[in-house]
């Protein structure tokens, strides 16, 4: 797989997992926000594992988060049942995790 | 009057035909007569277990190992109501944890958790929810009412799809996020038993839908017979997926939420 395929589907997962993530944060009332969080870390882990096959240079970090933004913005988008409060912290989390895999 | 109040008994409360009672003890007639103004102070509550309507009569060692359970978490006066779920209270001995939820405005969980584990040295599941919460998922929530299918509490608790308590309502926003999983093993590759979880829930949102029992028994024996044995022992046992169980697994899901999709449609 070419670098550009593996930023490709690293940040597809990464959406996801985003996704699911920010979905346990905002509706953290829901008696399963604990297993979405969980959902979110067996997505993230997958991601790592992807993550870790390569060396990434600082304008492979930049692709990485321009992509990882456009997608996670069109995931929260498309889940309207996502409480509105997903695009104040969309941002914020998005950090957490790519300082978590060293993408920054 | 400080000597007075040193002369005490401990009794328990029985039951009287009209009035329950508490009897003075022959031995304290002379220091107890009648006319005389006591003061009377719960020292220990009597421990119940509430079975629900579904939930078979447990061995006297898991009921045991409950009604410890309850007396030890009663000590905390922010919990309102305890309920043991899961499998717990239906496998022998396969089951993985003892789940607990907890009903409370402020519980502490961590602390309550830890507690637990210092006290019994058992692998524990702790949720705790205030009570209008619970009351409202049980009414929205497919995976909620499958769970509450079995229970046993500390105090009476009635789960009825009749027309007062806790009727089943659909809320659409609620159905697609669980629904969100599912949709994403469509595209996505994660271990097996990620799989199994998704069309386990699968198959209960659908009966929810559809207004059937949601017995979790049944559901594993539905989700078994959409499988079959040896597919559905192998993701349980979340083995690695080879490229074509991936495909058999994906059809699985696919035709299912287009049948809840279906159905949502119309609701």
């Amino acid at each position: 797989m070419s670098k550009k395929q593996a930023i490709q589907e690293m940040t597809n997962i990464l959406a996801v997992a985003l996704r699911h993530k920010i979905g346990s944060i905002v509706n953290k009332e829901e008696i399963y926000a604990g297993k979405y969080a969980k959902d979110a870390e067996v997505l993230l882990k997958e991601a790592k594992k992807m993550a870790i096959k390569e060396n990434w240079n600082i304008y492979d970090k930049t692709k990485i988060r321009q992509e990882l933004l456009k997608k996670l913005k069109k995931e929260l988008q498309e889940k309207n049942f996502i409480d509105d409060k997903k695009f104040e912290i969309m941002e914020i989390e998005m950090e957490k995790v790519l300082i978590n895999m060293e993408l920054t | 009057m400080e000597q007075k109040q040193n002369i005490k008994f401990i009794h328990k409360v029985s039951k009287g035909s009209r009035f329950n009672q508490i009897y003075i003890p022959s031995s304290m007639e002379e220091f107890f007569e009648v006319g005389d103004l006591v003061e009377i102070r719960l020292v220990n509550k009597k421990i119940r277990v509430y079975y629900s309507k579904n939930t078979k009569k447990l061995g006297s060692f898991k009921e045991k190992l409950i009604q410890n359970i309850f007396s030890f978490l009663i000590k905390f006066r922010e919990i309102n109501q305890i309920f043991i779920i899961g499998s717990f209270l239906t496998k022998k001995e396969d089951y993985n944890d003892i789940d607990i939820i907890i009903v409370s405005e402020k519980a502490n969980e961590k602390q309550i958790y830890n507690d637990l584990i210092k006290k019994f040295e058992l692998k524990f599941h702790i949720i705790i929810l205030p009570r209008d919460k619970l009351n409202h998922l049980l009414k929205i929530c497919p995976l909620t009412r499958s769970m509450f299918y079995y229970f046993i509490s500390n105090m009476p608790f009635e789960i009825n799809n009749g027309d007062k308590l806790n009727k089943s309502e659909i809320d659409k926003k609620h159905i697609k996020f669980l629904l969100m999983m599912p949709e994403d093993l469509l595209k996505i590759n994660l271990n097996s038993r990620v799989f199994y979880d998704a069309i386990r829930r699968l198959i209960t949102i659908n009966r929810f839908l559809e207004n059937k029992e949601l017995n979790p028994l049944e559901i594993e024996a539905e989700l078994k017979e959409l499988m079959g044995d040896s597919l559905f022992n192998y993701i349980k046992n979340n083995e690695a997926l080879e490229d074509k169980i991936v495909e058999k697994l994906r059809n699985i899901i696919k035709n299912k939420l287009d049948k809840i999709n279906k159905i949502l449609k119309y609701k």
